[in-house]
Order: structure tokens, then sequence, then C-alpha cells
């Protein structure tokens, strides 16, 4: 799709990244015949977060959605924690221990609250009570309004639905998709700092942000796509730092 | 009091729309398209109902007035329809690679299908249940109203089965993730739910209701290979009229259709000429005035 030459910066077998928990190795995808994704590869270590930045149609979104099978990669592999998932069916992986948070319509608004918490554990065997119990301790609000319906919740307090939704199943690595997105500034702070607290349990986050200062002020690693592939990929401060992206992806 | 007894028959008809009308939104909304087989699903629920009753007989033993033997051929009929109706599902619907539309137009191909294979058996002649018709219910005729132990049989099965199913759709699992599939299928598949499965429970459901609204159709009027078809139209505009993909849109609009419908020869009674062949007419000129105002139905949610 680009006949561009990829920039020296770019991931070559996601070297650099010790403990991979999850990697995308060279992966072309796209919707039909539209390829999006052209020789994809990076790499999330256990328990940090990364981020995703870049312009719109660089296949941000695209690589969440063939991580987690909404999207089959056309060559190349997805691997969680070693193992091929590439071409799984979504509700297979999320009981690999992966959870993915979509940017819209990320939950079921004829549902309440509880009801979409519940949904969340189909996978689990056990007693979802206890789990449910510890996400109405760490987001209160939810707790407040567990007999309404999510249609009735602000943009935030969706996005706060949608992450506990995902973290029923207590994955290991959760795929958030522009989780500020629509959001009024302030509202967008306070679900980064959601997303912080999600990592501090413990769990790996891969994120796409439009906000592409703020996605990486709260990550550890950063790639930087476009037109399908990762033109940089660096520690998010040292990104944040890199004169190039900073006049090329982060607006000067 | 004339209204009494339009509101009695509209309680009796409305029973069996909402039976279909139920059905057919339930369907609409997790195998996301309209299916036009619906009604002629009916027709089959309503002829395997007739097969078995004449083969199992009335078995002695009555409830409102309907022998035993027909209450254990509607069940025939319920799974027999639900049988064919995922067959059809597997056979035909899941293989096919086309968007809501193509579905929809194969359905009306398979609507001919279920037709003709039951014409085919049966011929095309009208047949009714073999059970004997019932005087009207005495203690209500000083009220005007003529309605037989079989009518409130229909009603009391319809309020029966509806009920059942909102349990179902509320209290059980199965419900919650017909409901949250249904709200929107892509969270489903990534919250874990195994929608391929949740799709032929709805396909079960739906058309078992259908099966049953055939049979009591046969029941109330007669059996024949258009009944189902015949009927369809008016289900479908229950099911707009509440807000096509709704449950509880199409249990309103179902019984709002019925009773539009049983209601109409109140026109002539007050010196309107508009007689009861227009009916169904009426129905619909209601329908299209309430979407003007609510295009997405009745039940569907402002703004969202």
């Amino acid at each position: 799709m680009s006949d561009e030459t990829t920039t020296t910066s770019s991931a070559e077998a996601n070297d650099g990244v010790d403990d991979a928990v999850l990697t995308v190795e060279h992966v072309d995808s796209g919707y039909g015949d539209a390829q999006v994704l052209d020789d994809l590869s990076l790499a999330l270590a256990d328990g940090e977060v990364a981020c995703l930045i870049g312009p719109n149609g660089a296949g941000k979104s695209t690589v969440l959605k063939t991580v987690f099978g909404m999207l089959q990669p056309w060559t190349g592999h997805v691997r969680f924690r070693g193992a091929d998932i590439g071409g799984m069916a979504p509700e297979d992986i999320v009981r690999e221990g992966i959870g993915y948070v979509p940017q819209t319509e990320n939950v079921f608004g004829s549902l309440t609250i509880e009801e979409n918490l519940r949904m969340g554990g189909v996978a689990r065997d056990d007693d979802l009570t206890p789990v449910i119990d510890d996400l109405y301790d760490r987001f209160p609000i939810l707790a407040e309004k567990r007999r309404a319906n999510a249609n009735t919740l602000s943009g935030g307090q969706r996005q706060v639905l949608a992450f506990a939704r995902a973290l029923v199943m207590e994955p290991d690595v959760l795929l958030i998709d522009e989780p500020s997105a629509g959001l009024a500034p302030n509202t967008a702070d306070e679900v980064f700092e959601d997303v912080l607290a999600v990592n501090d349990l413990g769990t790996a986050i891969l994120m796409v942000e439009q906000n592409a200062k703020k996605g990486l002020a709260i990550s550890d690693r950063g790639y930087v796509l476009d037109q399908g592939t990762v033109r940089f990929e660096d520690d998010a401060d040292a990104l944040l730092d890199n004169p190039e992206v900073s006049r090329l992806y982060l607006g000067g | 009091m004339a209204l009494l007894e339009y509101i009695a028959n509209g309680l009796v008809f409305s029973s069996i729309i909402v039976l279909a009308s139920v059905g057919l939104s339930l369907v609409y909304s997790i195998a996301d398209f309209a299916n036009f087989a619906h009604g002629d699903t009916m027709t089959v629920g309503a002829y395997a109902a007739l097969v078995a009753f004449g083969v199992i007989g009335g078995l002695g033993a009555e409830i409102l007035g309907l022998p035993l033997g027909f209450f254990v051929a509607l069940a025939v009929g319920i799974v027999v329809a639900a049988v064919v109706a995922i067959l059809t599902h597997k056979l035909v619907y899941e293989p096919l690679d086309i968007d809501s539309i193509g579905l929809l137009i194969t359905s009306i191909g398979v609507a001919f299908v279920y037709r003709a294979v039951i014409q085919l058996g049966f011929g095309a002649q009208v047949t009714e249940f073999d059970i004997q018709v019932l005087r009207p219910i005495d203690a209500l005729l000083p009220l005007g109203v003529r309605m037989t132990l079989h009518d409130v049989a229909i009603l009391v099965s319809a309020v029966v089965l509806v009920t059942a199913l909102h349990v179902l759709l509320q209290y059980t699992d199965l419900g919650r993730k017909m409901r949250a599939t249904a709200d929107n299928p892509d969270l489903a598949r990534v919250s874990g739910i195994r929608t391929d499965r949740i799709k032929l429970w709805t396909w079960l459901i739906g058309a078992g209701l259908a099966g049953a609204g055939g049979g009591f159709l046969g029941l109330y009027s007669s059996v024949s290979p258009r009944m189902g078809f015949n009927i369809l139209l008016v289900v479908f505009a229950a099911v707009i009229l509440g807000g096509i993909g709704s449950i509880y849109g199409a249990m309103l609009g179902g019984f709002l259709i019925g009773m539009i419908d049983q209601l109409t020869p109140l026109l002539t009674d007050v010196g309107i000429p508009i007689g009861t062949e227009y009916s169904y007419a009426i129905a619909f000129v209601i329908m299209v005035a309430v979407l003007l105002v609510r295009p997405n139905g009745i039940a569907s949610e402002v703004g969202s």
C-alpha cells in the first residue's frame, strides 16, 4: 500500500522489549480487500502501558481489532504469552486473558450497570459477585447506579463502565481504543487516571490515543503509526522529546 | 354494550398477534433481518399441531374447554416450527454471506418454500381442528360479550407464554445474553458471549412462539396454507408500531394493532360508513400516524 521507505527507527522484530506478553509480528491486515496494516510489528511488556499514536487512518484501531480477532491477520503472527492467537475469535481470545474496550458503543446501553458487568464475566465459571463488588469499591459511581441502565450514564461514566466490564475477566492485557474520544478535557484526564489505576493492578495496557501528548504522558512505551506501519518506537518520554516526532505527529 | 364485546374480541385477536410479533421482533433484534417467512412459520406450527391432534386425539381431560390433546398438539406445533426455523437458519441463512436486505429477500423465498411444501402435503383447502365449537360463556352474556372458553384459553395461554418470555429475558443468564447480543452484537462477542449459540436460541424461541401463534390462529379461525402469510402484514405493522427489534415494543404494538383491528365495527356503530373490511387498513393508517410522530416506534428510546 505504501512505497515510502520505513525509517530506521521502525520496529524490527520487537528488539528491546524484554518479557513481552503480547507481540504483533510482521502483520498485514485490513477490511475486506482494503489493506490497512503493512508489515506491522510491536510488542507489549508485562505490566506496562504502551500507547499507539499517529494520524487518522494510520491503522491504530486496526491494530487492536486485529489483535482481538475482530479482523484476521493476512500475514504474520499475533502472539500472547508465546501462543499464536492470530485468527482466533474474540469470544475465545477474551478467555485467554486479553480484554478489549472499543472506542464507541462500548457499553450495553439497554442493560443495567450490574448486567453490563455480569456480561463482562460470562466466560468465568466462578461466582461473579466478589469480582463485581471489588469493581464497585474501585469505581463507586458504578455502585451508586448499579440498577440504572447504562445509557443513562454520562460520557465519562460510560468509559468507566466500559473499563470495568472488561476488568471482570481480570485480564493480563487490556486493549483500549481512544479512551478520551468525545470527552471534555477534565473528564478525559479522569479517564486517563483510571487507565493508570487499572495498570496499577498489574494489567498491561495497549492503548490507542488521538491525544498523542496526553497518551504518551501516561505511558511507558510509545509507537508512532503512519500508513499502517510503525515509524517510531521508543520509551514514551523519549518520543515526546524526539524533535522529528514532535514536528510530524505532536503538532510542534 | 357492543364496546365490551369488541374489547373482548380485541384481547383474543391481540393475543395471537402478540405471540407472532414478539417472535418476529426477537429474531429481528438478533438475526438482524426482517423475516418474511415468520408468517409461514406460524402456518408450519398450525399444520404440525393439526396433524399431531389428529394422531393423538383429545386424551380425555379438558382444560378451558379444550381437550388436553390440543395442548399436547400445540406443543408439537411449537417444537416443529422451532426445528424448521433452526434448520432453515443453519442450511440457508447462515451459509449465505449477504447483508440484511439479502436475507430479507431470501426469507421471502423461504416463505414460498414452506407454503408450497404444506400445500403439496395438505392441499390448498381450508381445514379446522376437530374440536367442537363452544357456546359463549353464559356469565358474560348479560354484558353483551360473546366469548367462549376457547377464547379465554387463547388469552390465558398467550399471557403465560409472554410472561415466561419476560422472565427468561429479565432473570436468566440466557435472557441477559440475548438482550446483550441484541443491544450490541460486537460488544457481546468482545465480552465472551458465544453469539452463534444465542442466535440459535433466538430462532428457537421466536419460531416457537410463532408456532404457538399459528396453532391458536388455527383454533380461532381455520387452518390453511395462506393463514400465516395473510396475517404477516398485520404482525409487521405491530412490530413496527412498537419499534422493530424491541421485544416489549412488539408486545405493546401487537396488543394495539389487535385491538384497533377488532374495534373497527365501532365506526359503523357511530355512523361512520367504514366497514370491518377496512380493519387492517385502519390499523395501518394508525401505524403510519404514530410513526410520523415517533419514527422509530413507540418503544424507541428518544435521542439515543
